[in-house]
Order: structure tokens, then C-alpha cells, then sequence
């Protein structure tokens, strides 16, 4: 009994020693060392512990440890609950993109603009409405930074940077890089991403329970909010988003090539300019998306009718 | 032997001094300008070698067999090595674009957002309520469109190249507004 009782104990320094020292946590190798971890587990004769009355957790249980009987569920708490789970409603989506999107604004506020910003929403808007989540929340938003950058949180949060937005010649261009963020949305990118570090936290349930970490777990797991934005996903969900951003913009009665001509002017931007480096570190450069594009549209975009640039109309910045 | 890039970028348009190989992905029009309602001046097929000079917009243009026109971006694909269509315009329009690698150049003044400032960031509900104010509404949304005469389109999300080639099929030609793409 004792020894059992010593390896959760254990364990439990070393998960709060691992995820405080650590700090930026890399959800790949934290999963490699919970493998060997659960591993060594199994090898041990386990006893239920009834130190909290939950039952005996298993690994990778769907409900998580009951917190003690009279405290109220903190809204972080349900946050994990959802992530453990790997199931979010809409609504725990947007309560996890809303902490997100909360944490960015908090590194970067919105540029203020009233006319900007319900410019950029309308835009936004209307090119959402033209997938197949028309009717999340969707909020968008010009935030106040020189780089050059567009975000996306779950639930329906897009976000892209005055510098980004100075860079646009038309409302076209606004529409495609809404629309690639729109993708990251509707394909849930960053929801995915989030719930494969929830190997993490079901090891947290199997130690049995002890929750003073909860809130650390989650901060980690979301990371501070906005460092997930930091980042970055694979290069396919960036190609899909880009994908499924030349179709909504074109759906949305845009030039559907509006894209790949801001991504061609950011390929213009020199490499080690400051402005890009945060993009470059997290998407693939330019040119190789440039290059998946030409592949997956082929002919398929002929026969479209021309689409408009709305570039006389478009909101400029000075 | 570095090119100067300002003289490159002067003289581009006025005589193709610097042009980058190219060659074709699709057939396509060759137009006068940079837009759909041109008037096409020619055609380039497939496979064709071409000499890329400019960029417009979603538009890049090229001379093929002593024709000079536009093409849209995607169809022609750069020949220069290491590279998409993106890098060789890079160097096409170089103009003064600084080149100094291994130095990450910043300009004093400018608000960057770097991976710190995001990790340290503090949750701010006030943005979010602002943020909240500008929601647009479907209806709005709508209106707007109809007012500037937006028309919307059906068509289908374009599928992942990759895939295609996993399942030994060959590409796909166009298959406008039919395919089950995700």
C-alpha cells in the first residue's frame, strides 16, 4: 500500500516539476514520458487509495477526479473536464478560444478603430456564413501590432495584425486571410492540437485525484492562452486552411486568387525582417504554399465567375 | 554574383533584363493586364518554358515565344532551383529588400508581438467586451453583401493533393462544383 501511495506521490513532483520548470511544454515529448511513466505503472501492484472519494482512476478515464464535495466548479476546472474528455461542445470551444483570444488581446489590444474593427467583422462575416459554421460566434479583430500575423482561437475567434492588415490592397485580400483563418476554425486546429496534450492531464486523474495542480495543468495545457498561438500546427493544416480560405473567398463572391497574392507579397518581405519572424517560425514559408496551392486548385477554379476585388471600397489604414 | 536588385527592379518592366525561368502547370490565356477582363493575347500551354518577369496581385507576368502577357499566379510554377513561383518573384522583386542572412533586421519603433510577450500575456476581459461590440450579425453581414453586390458561389472545397497521390490516382482535371473536396 505504501509503496503505491510513494509512486503517486513521486509522480506528482515530478508532473509539477516537469510542468513549472518547463514551462513552454512540448506536448510530444511529455507524451513519450508519460508513455514509459504509465508503463512503469502497470508493472506495480496498485491498491485504491480512498484519500478523495473517487473511485480508482484508470488511465485515460473520460470523467475526471470529482473535485472534494464542497468546492464550486471553477470555470477551469470544466475546461479540463472538456479537454480530458476530448469532446467540446460549440460552447466549450468558445469558452476555450474566448481564454485564448482573452490572453492575446491582453499581449496585443485591438487597434482602435470603431469603423476598422466593424469593417473587419462584416467582412468576416460574411465569408463564415459561406462554410459550414455560419453561425458560431464569430468574432474578428485588427490588433495592435507591426508584425505581420493572422490568429485564429476555437469557437470562432480570428484575429490578424494592423502590420498584416497595412500589407492588403483590397477587401478580397481581407477576405482570404479571414478565410484561411475561418478554415483553422471550422477544422477545429487548434482544438486538436489542445486536446492531444490532455495526455497530461489524464495522468493527472490517474495519480488519484490531488488538484492543487488542476489550475497549473490547464494553464499549461492552454498555456497561458495566447502561447498556443506561438506554437504553430503541422504544415498540412496550414495548407488545408489555405485551401479551404481560396473556396470561401470565392464562395464569398470574391476573387478567389486574392490569397495567394497576400501570400505572395509577404514572400516579398525579406526573411530576417523582424516583422515576420513569428510567422515564418510558425507557417511554411511562402513560396511552398504558393506551390501546395497551384497543385490542389489545377482547373478546378475555372469557370468561375470573376470575382470581385472590392479594392476601391477597402477600409484603408493610414 | 549578387545582382543588384534596385537597378533590377528599375529596369524590369522596361525590358526584361532579368527574367527567371518558368514553366507552366495549365493552359492558360495570356492577357494584356493584370485582370480576368483583359483581352487574351495569346496562350500558353502546359509544360511550356517561360521567362517570368512581374508580379500584380493574384496576376504574374511572363513572356513565352516573344508574346509578354499576364497569367494568373498559381498557373506557372518557377524552374530556378529551390523554388515555388514565390521564391523566384522574391528575387524578381527584390527591389531594396534587405539581404543579410543571419542577422534578424528590426526597425525602432514598430509594436512586434514575439513568442515572450504572448507566453507573459494577461488575460484582459475589457478587450473582450469591446471585441463582442463588433460582432456582425448574419443579417448584417447580408446586407452588406447584397448592398455591394456580392454574389455568392457554390463551389466545392478543394481536395489535398497529397491524398491523390497516397491513393495512386492521378490528378484530377477540372472538375468545377462537383467534387466532394473537404
Amino acid at each position: 500500500m505504501k509503496s503505491s501511495r510513494f509512486i503517486a506521490h513521486r509522480l506528482l513532483l515530478l508532473l509539477s516539476a516537469v510542468l513549472l520548470g518547463i514551462g513552454l511544454v512540448q506536448a510530444g515529448d511529455l507524451e513519450d514520458a508519460l508513455k514509459s511513466i504509465k508503463k512503469k505503472l502497470k508493472e506495480q501492484p496498485t491498491t485504491p487509495q480512498p484519500v478523495q472519494p473517487v473511485p480508482p482512476a484508470q488511465p485515460m478515464a473520460p470523467t475526471p477526479p470529482a473535485t472534494p464535495a464542497a468546492q464550486p466548479e471553477k470555470p477551469k476546472d470544466q475546461l479540463l473536464k472538456a479537454l480530458l474528455g476530448g469532446k467540446t461542445s460549440p460552447e466549450e470551444e468558445a469558452r476555450i478560444g474566448q481564454q485564448i483570444a482573452g490572453n492575446l488581446l491582453g499581449a496585443a489590444p485591438l487597434v482602435r478603430d470603431d469603423s476598422l474593427q466593424r469593417y473587419v467583422n462584416r467582412i468576416g462575416r460574411w465569408v463564415a456564413l459561406q462554410s459550414e459554421r455560419p453561425d458560431l460566434t464569430w468574432h474578428f479583430g485588427v490588433i495592435d501590432s507591426d508584425d505581420l500575423n493572422a490568429f485564429a482561437a476555437p469557437g470562432g475567434y480570428v484575429f490578424l495584425t494592423r502590420g498584416l492588415y497595412r500589407k492588403l490592397k483590397s477587401e478580397a485580400e481581407l477576405a482570404g486571410v479571414l478565410g484561411h483563418e475561418i478554415g483553422h476554425v471550422i477544422r477545429k486546429h487548434h482544438l486538436k492540437l489542445l486536446q492531444k496534450s490532455q495526455g497530461v492531464a489524464a495522468l493527472g486523474g490517474f495519480i488519484g485525484g490531488k488538484l492543487k495542480n488542476e489550475n497549473q495543468l490547464l494553464q499549461n495545457l492552454i498555456g497561458n492562452g495566447a502561447e498556443i498561438v506561438a506554437r504553430g500546427l503541422d504544415k498540412d493544416a496550414e495548407y488545408e486552411a489555405d485551401r479551404m480560405g481560396m473556396v470561401l473567398t470565392a464562395r464569398a463572391g470574391y476573387d478567389a486568387y486574392a490569397l495567394p497574392a497576400v501570400l505572395a507579397e509577404i514572400g516579398h518581405v525579406a526573411k530576417n525582417d523582424k516583422s515576420v519572424s513569428l510567422l515564418f517560425k510558425t507557417h511554411p514559408l511562402p513560396e511552398e504554399r504558393l506551390g501546395q496551392l497551384s497543385e490542389a486548385v489545377g482547373d478546378r477554379l475555372e469557370g468561375l465567375p470573376e470575382g470581385q476585388t472590392g479594392e476601391r471600397r477597402f477600409y484603408r489604414l493610414r | 554574383m549578387k545582382p543588384n536588385f534596385s537597378l533590377l527592379y528599375a529596369c524590369l518592366l522596361a525590358a526584361p533584363a532579368f527574367a527567371a525561368p518558368g514553366v507552366m502547370i495549365k493552359d492558360e490565356d495570356l492577357r494584356a493586364a493584370a485582370n480576368a477582363g483583359a483581352n487574351a493575347v495569346g496562350r500558353v500551354t502546359k509544360g511550356a518554358t517561360v521567362e517570368i518577369l512581374a508580379r500584380q496581385g493574384g496576376w504574374t507576368q511572363i513572356s513565352s515565344e516573344g508574346k509578354t502577357g499576364w497569367v494568373r499566379i498559381l498557373a506557372v510554377k518557377s524552374s530556378a532551383q529551390g523554388g515555388g513561383a514565390g521564391e523566384v518573384l522574391g528575387i524578381v522583386e527584390a527591389g531594396t529588400a534587405r539581404r543579410d542572412p543571419g542577422k534578424v533586421v528590426a526597425v525602432a519603433g514598430l509594436r512586434g508581438l514575439n513568442e515572450e510577450e504572448l507566453k507573459l500575456a494577461r488575460f484582459n476581459p475589457g478587450e473582450l467586451l469591446l471585441l463582442d461590440r463588433y460582432a456582425s450579425d448574419r443579417v448584417d453581414a447580408e446586407r452588406y453583401a447584397r448592398e455591394v453586390g456580392l454574389r455568392p458561389q457554390s463551389v466545392a472545397y478543394l481536395p489535398n493533393p497529397k491524398r491523390q497521390q497516397q491513393d495512386g490516382k492521378p490528378g484530377q482535371p477540372g472538375q468545377p462544383n462537383g467534387l466532394a473536396g473537404y
